[in-house]
């Protein structure tokens, strides 16, 4: 026995050393660690067990009117019950989040996976999809869909919203609903400035022919101003904070933001500082947008927009329902006062642009039976699930069947707005893709502040972006 | 002559002894020395031993690898490090110095005026350290609401004052104002129960000598109270370094380029808070270790600047 004893240690007769019980410790803590390993794999997936089966699923909108996302996983149990036949019940517990933050609700994800206290499927954007394949939070479902390809609406899906759910050939999610980012506007203000109402209906097509570009928008918005038609800085009003609608001005004027061949992440120098400057010059040069834009609430932005005090306006076609959902402003009443159109092509007879953000189902790797939670996905996948979805919360079809389901025809806003997926562009599925946002939001801030010009913007953020995600990017 | 001999034990019963003599202040003093093992000294070793690998969302727990000191090289090549660094002892020592002299002043003239009223005065003060911080930060967002709302905009426009967005264009006014007016209450509850632990017979021998009330503030208030203002100066520099949550809530650590980004805003968005969900817990953790470090190496200045040793030192005479 050793010298070093501790006193009073004694058990059964044995006395520990401080190098046994150190030894002992460290042994317990790494059998520990590797057994935290060996948990990380992924679930067997038992395809179809008797009995009634509990599957989870969390859902967001932030938009209220979103909440079939929630509802339709629900509708489907009872479909996917029937074609069970009795011997296992599927029982769905969904959540639906609205009026949160989406960094808020993709933290509580991450945490609860690591944790292996995530539901058994998870809502989410296309591009959030990407940093969850690396530690495995979500599952590849290609050979589920070839197995299920006629289950629900599947072979429906519009090819393009496909292309969006894959990561490196391999396909993640199910696509639940897209939309598009018009460039609303008030016909109201358009009329008080002398124009006519066949010239204001047909705004949407000269945008669509480019003949209406970005520098008409803007004399037109100048002129609002000059008029006293609206205030100062109220011409137009861009998204207030980061999402995808940004990007649009950045592909407006030729950028791209993925590499096809690579995967990696793409910054078109000169299409970055054309995107600058047209908002460094709406701010800044032209006044037509007020400085308060940049972080401005949300609530302030919808309440100054629908009380007609800004003649152009970006936001999602989801905000038709929402505004009033939320605003309580009649159906009419918008289709009298407001238009929409695609983002003007930055020059006369360029194409016009917006951008889409599909979302996704995905089966994440704590489903106990990824089969039945996929097939509960597929079900929720109809023309009747997602025309109830999309008329409500104005999202726009994700199924070629869609534009013949009754309930979809009858909506003349989203039939107005479908031909705005020609000419959309999505953001790239990539794992950094959060911080190579970061960086240009902030300098997109900081060009509209007037804390740098758009040349030195553009240099800045490049070198940031470098020093931060290194091989990473591809500069062109 | 006698003389003592050292009593030569054998190495086990050395221990034995050892054992046996500290077993009683090691018993009252485990519990304690547990819990600062787990919730303070484990969590700085995982966030050092955290900021030398690459665990982020894309690796999970499960797919990390150590990088070295990458995440450190990576922090310093970033173009904005100093300027945070820079934010960050601004925000600490403006934020600081309000806390200190407005709870020194209210602490100074409610425990001067009735006590009824200056028991209200201190509680309306109050008010903002009750207050759940989300709610606080919200009022103060709405307060300072871009034209034509916000009630700060009402209030100055009759007095010619240009109404704006004023979390954007004085962010560092609103982060100063709305940190200081929470931070003044700790000092004022300190300082009040301080000043009123004089005895009075010092404030009526003054006035019996004549002495002015600016007087008996610097002769008598301002030197008894010495330690209690060491002490909130040292505890709120601290916790001011740590803080981040009302200026998450209201700049955002913006506008633009890190405006008002501190350092631990800057570990927080990096580690916890991306909009697309790309976490950076390993960068994040080595920002954070940083903060440790500099922490650290404030507390041991403030303590030697200040003389802890005598602040705690047994008096030398009897009280």
């Amino acid at each position: 026995m050793s010298k070093h004893t501790f006193a009073g240690r004694e058990a059964g007769g044995y006395r520990l050393s401080r190098r046994q019980f150190l030894i002992t410790t460290g042994a317990a803590i790494a059998a520990a660690a590797c057994s935290t390993q060996v948990g990380q794999q992924s679930p067997s997936g038992a395809a179809v067990p008797a009995g009634t089966v509990n599957l989870s699923a969390w859902t967001i909108g932030p938009d209220a009117p979103s909440y079939y996302r929630r509802d339709n996983l629900v509708s489907a149990a009872d479909l996917l019950n029937k074609k069970l036949g009795g011997q296992t019940q599927v029982h769905v517990d969904a959540t639906f989040e609205s009026g949160g933050q989406w960094g808020d609700y993709l933290q509580k994800f991450t945490l609860a996976a690591e944790a292996k206290t995530s539901p058994d499927i998870i809502l989410a954007g296309h591009e959030n999809l990407a940093p969850w394949v690396g530690p495995s939070y979500v599952i590849p479902l290609d050979d589920l869909i070839k197995k299920f390809q006629s289950e629900g609406g599947l072979k429906d899906v519009i090819p393009t919203l496909w292309d969006a759910m894959k990561l490196k050939g391999k396909t993640y999610g199910v696509p639940q609903d897209t939309e598009a980012r018009p460039m609303y506007y008030r016909k109201d203000l358009l009329a008080k400035m002398g124009w006519s109402k066949d010239k204001i209906d047909g705004l949407p097509d000269a945008v669509k022919k480019g003949d209406f570009a970005w520098p008409d928008l803007v004399a037109t918005a100048k002129e609002a101003i000059s008029k006293g038609i609206v205030g100062p800085g109220m011409g137009w009003y861009s998204r207030t904070s980061k999402g995808a609608d940004i990007y649009m001005f950045y592909y407006q004027n030729g950028g791209v933001m993925q590499d096809d061949a690579t995967g990696k992440l793409v910054v078109v120098k000169d299409a970055l500082q054309k995107h600058y400057q047209v908002h460094a010059d709406a701010v800044r040069n032209d006044k037509i947008m007020t400085q308060a834009i940049y972080g401005m609430d949300g609530k302030i932005f919808d309440q100054t927009v629908m009380d007609g005090k800004v003649l152009f306006f970006n936001a999602g076609t989801w905000k038709w329902k929402d505004w009033q959902t939320t605003y309580k402003i009649v159906d009419q009443v918008l289709w009298d006062n407001v238009g929409f159109m695609l983002i003007p092509a930055a020059q006369k007879g360029g194409k016009p642009v917006t951008v889409s953000h599909p979302l996704a189902y995905a089966v994440t790797s704590n489903a106990k039976y990824p089969e039945l939670a996929f097939r509960l996905i597929a079900n929720a996948t109809t023309p009747e699930l997602n025309s109830k979805h999309s008329v409500t919360s104005a999202h726009l079809a994700i199924l070629s069947t869609q534009k013949d389901d009754p309930t979809y025809k009858q909506d003349k806003f989203l039939l107005a707005t479908q031909y705005m997926l020609d000419y959309t562009r999505f953001i790239p599925n990539h794992a950094k893709f959060g911080i190579y946002d970061d960086v240009l939001y902030r300098f997109l801030g900081a060009v509209e502040q007037g804390q740098v010009t758009p040349a030195q913007a553009v240099d800045s953020a490049v070198k940031e972006i470098q020093s931060q995600v290194g091989d990473e990017i591809i500069v062109k | 002559m006698a003389r003592i001999e050292e009593i030569a034990l054998p190495r086990e019963r050395q221990a034995t002894a050892w054992w046996r003599f500290n077993a009683t202040a090691l018993l009252f003093l485990g519990p304690a020395m547990a819990l600062v093992l787990v919730f303070f000294i484990a969590p700085v070793v995982i966030t050092f031993v955290m900021s030398f690998t690459d665990l982020a969302t894309s690796t999970g727990l499960s797919n990390w690898q150590w990088i070295g000191p990458e995440n450190y090289q990576r922090m310093f090549r970033s173009q904005f490090w100093l300027t945070i660094l820079g934010n960050t002892f601004v925000y600490v020592a403006v934020v600081l110095a309000f806390n200190v002299i407005v709870g020194l002043g209210i602490a100074l003239l409610s425990v001067h005026v009735e006590a009824k009223a200056g028991g209200l005065f201190r509680s309306l003060w109050l008010l903002p350290r009750i207050s759940p911080s989300v709610v606080y930060a919200l009022m103060w967002t709405w307060a300072a609401a871009s034209p034509p709302f916000g009630m700060i905009n009402y209030v100055v426009e009759p007095f010619g004052v240009e109404p704006r967005y004023w979390i954007q264009s004085d962010p560092w006014l609103i982060v100063i104002l709305i940190n200081g007016f929470v931070g003044a209450s700790f000092g004022m509850l300190i300082f009040t129960s301080a000043i009123k632990a004089i005895p009075e017979d010092l404030f009526r021998a003054a006035q019996v000598d004549g002495a002015s009330a600016l007087h008996v503030i610097r002769r008598i208030t301002l030197p008894l109270i010495k330690w209690p203002i060491l002490f909130v100066l040292v505890y709120q520099t601290m916790s001011l370094f740590a803080s981040y949550e009302y200026i998450y809530l209201t700049t955002n650590g913006g506008p633009g380029l890190y405006a008002t980004e501190t350092w631990s805003l800057w570990a927080f968005h990096t580690a916890l808070s991306n909009y697309y969900g790309n976490l950076d817990f390993a960068y994040g953790a080595a920002m954070a270790a940083i903060l440790v470090l500099m922490g650290l190496g404030i507390s041991v200045v403030m303590l030697r600047l200040f003389r802890f040793g005598q602040l705690v030192a047994e008096p030398r005479v009897e009280v």
